[in-house]
């Protein structure tokens, strides 16, 4: 609840100090625009999502933030406060890709202390480490297992688990239950609530889906349609810990209505343009 | 799985047998003479009558494959994965690999016993030519199989090459390296036995050649039953540790 006593003498429209900060992003792939103008920042501690239409350049967002892509000359990106390349930032933030990608010959146990491992930590003390962490991920017992052993559910935990492991300020997540059944999403959604602010770390989440953006962001920032750029940012100030039936509370139908018209709007754009496209 | 496994078992043997008691029955039914199709009851009656002689070129040909086969294997592999830390080299590596490969290995046999003599040597180089060759090529589409996305993620934890070499590249290239040293097992035995009939002090291939020019057929037929009982222990035992080591594909 650090967020709301940081709100309540004078609510800032922005964090003071942002772990990230982007300004001015672009991304061409040959004649490709991705991102155009991509500013946003990321305060300590927050939970912010991203949504916006298919194709509109969140997962080269993403690539940029984790330090896998390097932004066009022009663009700056700062992370603690520092300006910085996107190359800087790998090993800096703990990324965790759509897919569980969860390598088939380790088990549980092995899989989450990766990140440990390339870290040069014993292996000894890191499996230590991530067996305390078990029973928090729900997978006490499952440490011996192989990931073809496991539910989709639990394979996306033993990711997470790999993510959390991997000790860094920023986390980010690309729509890590994008590929999970409803009702195992909204049961991870609440889990991970549960887990972030007991390890109070900073989130970047990217997913398709407005009701999973509202019910666990901070805030949410909607892009627009390609060439990606901030199209609304949008403040959630919904108490936590949040329940499973606030997705049916009135301010969250409303936070929903204004987030889908702008979605839509923008939706609706990549599909004029696609079709301009094929004439 | 055990149960499936000792079923496919069973049948094997029983197709075995089925063949001997075909082969014995063409040959003597049709009275074929021997250097047509001795009798297989006469072929294992010639095996068990020579075994001391046939134990020792068994044994010969049998440490010539498998030395060539190791440094083959090992040099194959290696050669892989150097290319994959230096990928600038690949093209240029690729192309006279292939260039080399071309033609048969035996087509070198010539040389190389002109060049390593008509001792182990020769017949080393040789298996490890073909085997390296096999190697090389499954090692290289093996660590080319990884996931990019696998990439990014070990690369965001800070992986460097070695790191993904080890951690990632290699596990995921285990199977199709396994599959080639699976497949190179018969390919040394048959390589060192073919080099062994253009010249050799002993082994399998020189006791054929031998044989031959015997006109002992029954003799030719006795090497070529334990050339082919080694070949299959060989390659049923390095299958064996492919299922052990690919526990994860077994589900």
């Amino acid at each position: 609840m650090l967020r709301h006593q940081d709100d309540a003498p004078a609510p800032a429209p922005e964090p003071a100090a942002p772990l990230i900060e982007l300004r001015g992003i672009d991304k061409t792939f040959g004649t490709v625009k991705a991102l155009s103008g991509l500013s946003a920042r990321v305060g300590r501690g927050e939970f912010v999502t991203v949504v916006g239409p298919s194709g509109c350049g969140k997962s080269t967002l993403f690539n940029i933030v984790a330090g896998l892509e390097e932004p066009d000359p022009g663009g700056a990106l700062r992370f603690e406060g520092r300006s910085c390349h996107a190359a800087d930032l790998l090993g800096r933030v703990s990324f965790m890709p759509q897919r569980d990608l969860l390598l088939p010959w380790r088990n549980v146990i092995d899989n989450a202390i990766l990140a440990l491992e390339i870290e040069g930590r014993p292996r000894k003390e890191a499996r230590a480490e991530a067996m305390r962490m078990l029973p928090e991920f729900g997978l006490a017992g499952f440490e011996a297992q192989y990931p073809h052993q496991l539910s989709g559910g639990m394979r996306q935990r033993v990711a997470l688990m790999r993510t959390f492991l991997f000790e860094r300020d920023l986390m980010l997540l690309d729509e890590p239950f994008g590929a999970l059944d409803a009702l195992t999403r909204a049961l991870m959604q609440r889990w991970l609530l549960d887990v972030w602010q007991r390890h109070r770390r900073t989130i970047l989440f990217i997913t398709h889906d407005v009701d999973e953006a509202i019910f666990l962001g901070d805030r949410v920032l909607v892009m627009t349609a390609r060439p990606g750029a901030l199209k609304l940012e949008q403040r959630i100030d919904l108490p936590r810990p949040r329940r499973p039936d606030l997705v049916t509370a009135p301010e969250f139908i409303r936070l929903k209505r204004t987030l889908l018209e702008a979605i839509e709007e923008e939706s609706l754009k990549s599909f004029q343009v696609a079709q301009e496209n094929a004439r | 799985m055990t149960a499936q496994r000792s079923l496919a078992v069973q049948r094997g043997i029983l197709g075995a047998l089925l063949m001997i008691g075909l082969w014995e029955g063409i040959a003597r039914g049709f009275s074929l003479p021997a250097y047509v199709l001795p009798a297989m009851s006469d072929v294992l009656l010639g095996t068990w009558n020579k075994r001391a002689m046939l134990a020792e070129a068994a044994s010969y040909t049998l440490s010539e494959a498998l030395l060539g086969y190791a440094l083959g294997a090992l040099l194959g592999i290696g050669l892989a994965v150097a290319l994959t830390l230096l990928p600038r080299a690949r093209g240029f590596v690729v192309t006279a690999v292939t260039a080399v490969n071309s033609v048969p290995v035996v087509a070198y046999s010539p040389l190389i016993l002109l060049w390593f003599g008509i001792g182990i040597a020769s017949k080393v180089v040789m298996v490890a030519l073909a085997v390296s060759f096999t190697l090389f090529l499954s090692t290289l589409a093996g660590l080319d199989r990884v996931d990019r996305r696998s990439i990014d993620l070990m690369r965001s934890f800070g992986a460097g090459r070695l790191a993904l070499l080890w951690r990632l590249r290699l596990p995921t290239a285990l199977p199709l390296i396994l599959a080639g040293l699976r497949v190179s097992t018969v390919r040394s035995v048959i390589v060192a036995i073919v080099t062994e009939m253009l010249g050799a002090y002993g082994g399998l291939g020189w006791v054929i050649y031998q044989a031959v020019l015997q006109i002992n057929f029954v003799q030719v037929w006795s090497a070529i039953v334990v050339a082919s009982a080694a070949s299959i222990l060989f390659f049923g035992l390095v299958g064996l540790a492919e299922r052990r080591l690919l526990f994860w594909r077994n589900a």
